[in-house]
């Protein structure tokens, strides 16, 4: 049951590519990879969040006010370079400031106040939203800053440079969370917080960590989002939450422990834009993806809960 | 030189507010032994063992391990002494694997990252020295057994190499008898391994069989402590742990009993529960005696159809009943008070008129709405009857006592006319007055011709109360006592070794 929604995605997969032919040429692909990049860098921040509050979709973990988070740092970033006229540096400390307090606000909300998190993501994610119509009042701002034109265009030996600094990004996220004594605890946490309570580790102290380290994966998708747009446009975490929420669970149905991981995360981003790319190429109304969109979550959100219904 | 005792706790007392949980309590461990402790619920011994881990500070005593006064007792400094505890859970999560669960919290890491190939092997080579246990160290936990799991916890404590005392509580509760034979195995091999132990257990006959030596604890003292334990040491052991006359709480056993009632043929639940049978008559308090794990629980779960009965049939007055849910139980006229009041039996922010009606709410309802006024005199009637205390039925039930609550329950059922009442627990929580009250209506129900059956941790309130009891041992009926049969004796002999009366009894 657990493997079902992988073996739905890949016949859908396969559907696509023998549907749009062109879809899985080398350079569609190499489009699908820099479309996915924003989507794959919250999921690695959703990821940390899910593995140390555990993958139990109500009182689990997760952040859903990381899209928001990334689209309101590009939105600041994007305000402070065309509107105000600021350096790079202070439109990036800024944006990227706005992005951790986020954070912050969340382990405050999560960890000492001890909301459920996705009632305490959910309201600072609307919070986020509110605040970014507030920096562009509701305006789509357009940004040729040097910076952003070479993230969007850049090529080394042919491979998008944006492509591998998202690669060298999951890189480090995977070291940190699979790789490391601090990892190790963090999944622990998620696992069994009494478990890792009586093996001396503080599980309070991690779950704090992983929403920072959520706010700090949203602050640096938003440079990646302002390179993809060419620009900053409201309303775009919507389309991102979709993704980054279905990814990471798809990307749990592709592990081996059927657990939320960071390669899975990834590849489940990478997957959910081909999807994305191969419905737009054959012609699918854009409100009728959605649509598939949301009954995917469904069916990955449901076949997790049902196998962890089946294991008890 | 190196003193022979190991672990020296000395006029141990601890009190909670209204409640001296530690009186003056020893415990004394010499080296390289196992050493039992024992006690009824409430008898201090897992107060002993928190104040020995440091999550709990004595008010007044001493603690010696090593020869040292390791002060204060913090779970920190207890660890440095090299005293490790194995708890009753295992504290595993299932999709980690077996290295990853035994190195949890001390993980071996270099500067290129977790060493996962050396945590691996020393998880699996210490799990086979020092437990006899080949598991591989990438298995994962949920495709482990339970006695395996328990082995990867114990591994997680002793791992480091650095511990000398191990407590050990209730190791084999959720265990059938041929995995508690794993973990014996293991406990052996660490003794040989000059690692000292404390056992506590219910299960007398692990303790004859494992441990060297026995500290008896009752009402928060020590009230013996036998050097020598041998395979007959047993009614020693009882005698030391209950030494007291069941009090004068009990109503007379005045009603008479009447032919057989209620029946149940192989009852299972296709897991714990083995198949069961039992038969309770009209008019009797029937007992049901068991440890943690004695398959108590489930036997009351799938007669209520909590759980789902696997195989096997119920009978009330001579009919087949089908019982697969709560609501079909109740409608056959069986009904159950259950053990966890709070959760299970009280909507706790609703009125105490609105709990007690729930149950039959079409007897205060017309035309299908709820007839308040009705339903509010009708709660008051049972109140009074019951004496619920306060006397207001539309004050909130989450604000009476506990005592007052169960009453609340009783009474949704008492107007049932129900014909079966399961009692879990019933007085778990509850304070004597209450207590009182309550037994004396189980009389009152008996007595008027319902049945009622009993499941019970505490064996004073079994003997006290019931005509019979249904002795149950790791998910097994052992036996039935008979009235005259009833004794302390008999009852924890067979509770804690599983073994039938004697049959001269």
């Amino acid at each position: 049951m657990a493997v079902a929604p992988a073996a739905i995605f890949l016949l859908l997969l396969v559907y696509l590519g023998v549907t749009a032919p062109n879809l899985l040429e080398l350079s569609t692909l190499s489009l699908i990879l820099q479309q996915s990049i924003p989507t794959a860098i919250v999921c690695m921040g959703l990821a940390s969040v899910v593995m140390a509050g555990g993958d139990d979709v109500v009182s689990g973990g997760i952040d859903l006010s990381i899209p928001a988070t990334a689209v309101l740092a590009a939105a600041i970033i994007a305000d402070q370079l065309v509107n105000h006229g600021s350096g790079l540096a202070v439109a990036l400390m800024l944006g990227m400031g706005a992005a951790l307090l986020m954070g912050v606000l969340n382990a405050v909300l999560v960890v000492t106040i001890g909301m459920t998190p996705l009632l305490a993501t959910l309201a600072s994610s609307v919070a986020a939203v509110g605040i970014t119509k507030v920096v562009t009042s509701s305006r789509r701002i357009n940004v040729d800053h040097p910076l952003i034109v070479f993230l969007r265009d850049a090529q080394f030996h042919g491979i998008s440079v944006a492509v591998l600094l998202t690669a060298m990004l999951a890189l480090i996220f995977y070291v940190a969370l699979h790789r490391t004594r601090w990892g190790m605890h963090l999944q622990a946490v998620g696992g069994s917080r009494d478990a890792a309570e009586v093996s001396g580790i503080s599980p309070k102290r991690l779950m704090a960590h992983s929403f920072l380290i959520a706010a700090v994966a949203g602050a640096l998708a938003s440079v990646f989002l302002l390179a993809r747009g060419s620009g900053s446009t409201p309303g775009s975490e919507e389309n991102l939450l979709l993704e980054m929420v279905l990814a990471t669970f798809l990307g749990a149905a592709f592990s081996p422990r059927r657990v939320v991981t960071l390669w899975g995360a990834v590849l489940g981003a990478v997957l959910v834009s081909l999807l994305s790319v191969g419905f737009k190429s054959i012609g699918v109304d854009v409100f009728w993806t959605g649509c598939i969109k949301g009954a995917l979550i469904l069916l990955v959100v449901a076949s997790a809960a049902y196998s962890n219904k089946q294991r008890r | 030189m190196e003193s022979d005792v190991l672990l020296e706790m000395q006029g141990i007392t601890k009190t909670f507010p209204g409640v001296k949980a530690l009186d003056s309590a020893s415990l004394r461990v010499s080296r390289g032994e196992i050493h039992g402790l024992v006690g009824e619920n409430g008898a201090g011994k897992s107060t002993i063992i928190k104040v020995l881990a440091g999550v709990y500070q004595r008010d007044s005593g001493s603690v010696r391990i090593n020869g040292k006064q390791p002060e204060p007792l913090t779970p920190a400094s207890v660890h440095d002494a090299g005293v490790r505890f194995i708890h009753q859970e295992l504290h595993l999560v299932p999709h980690f694997t077996v290295a990853e669960s035994v190195f949890m919290g001390q993980e071996l890491a270099g500067a290129f990252g977790l060493k996962r190939r050396l945590m691996r092997e020393r998880a699996e080579t210490f799990l086979k020295e020092a437990l006899q246990a080949n598991i591989p160290g990438n298995a994962l936990i949920r495709d482990l057994g339970v006695a395996e799991r328990k082995l990867v916890q114990i591994a997680r404590a002793l791992v480091d190499g650095k511990a000398s005392l191990v407590v050990f509580d209730e190791p084999t509760a959720p265990l059938d008898s041929g995995e508690s034979e794993q973990v014996f195995t293991a406990i052996r091999q660490l003794k040989s391994r000059g690692i000292s132990m404390i056992y506590v257990s219910h299960y007398l006959a692990e303790i004859t069989a494992l441990c060297d030596s026995v500290t008896v604890f009752r009402n928060g003292s020590t009230v013996s402590v036998l050097e020598q334990v041998e395979a007959n040491s047993t009614d020693t052991i009882i005698q030391a742990m209950v030494g007291r006359d069941i009090d004068a709480l009990y109503p007379e056993k005045s009603h008479a009993v009447g032919g057989a009632f209620f029946s149940v043929g192989g009852l299972t639940d296709g897991q714990r529960l083995q198949p069961l049978d039992l038969t309770i008559n009209r008019g009797e308090i029937m007992g049901v005696a068991g440890l943690i794990g004695s398959g108590r629980e489930e036997f009351i779960d799938t007669l209520y159809g909590v759980r789902a009965a696997h195989a096997g049939s119920i009978s009330l007055a001579g009919n087949v009943v089908n019982i697969r849910s709560p609501s079909e139980a109740v409608a056959a006229g069986i009904v159950l008070v259950p053990r966890d009041r709070r959760h299970d039996g009280l909507v706790l922010d609703m009125a105490v008129s609105d709990n007690i009606n729930l149950a039959t709410l079409e007897a205060v309802s017309v035309a299908g709405l709820e007839h308040r006024r009705k339903a509010t005199e009708r709660a008051d009637d049972i109140a009074a009857t019951l004496d619920i205390r306060p006397r207001n039925v539309n004050a909130v039930a989450r604000y009476f006592s506990g005592g007052n609550q169960q009453k609340v329950v009783l009474a949704r059922w008492l107007i049932t006319q129900s014909r079966l009442f399961i009692l879990d627990e019933p007085t778990v929580g509850v304070d004597i007055g209450a207590k009182v009250e309550i037994y004396q209506l189980v009389e009152n129900l008996v007595a008027e011709g319902a049945s009622v059956l009993v499941s019970s941790s505490d064996p004073g309130e079994l003997l006290g109360l019931c005509d019979r009891i249904a002795v149950m041992y790791r998910g097994a009926l052992v036996d039935v006592l008979e009235h005259d049969e009833l004794s302390m004796d008999n009852l924890i002999s067979m509770t804690t070794a599983g073994i039938p009366r004697a049959a001269e009894a």
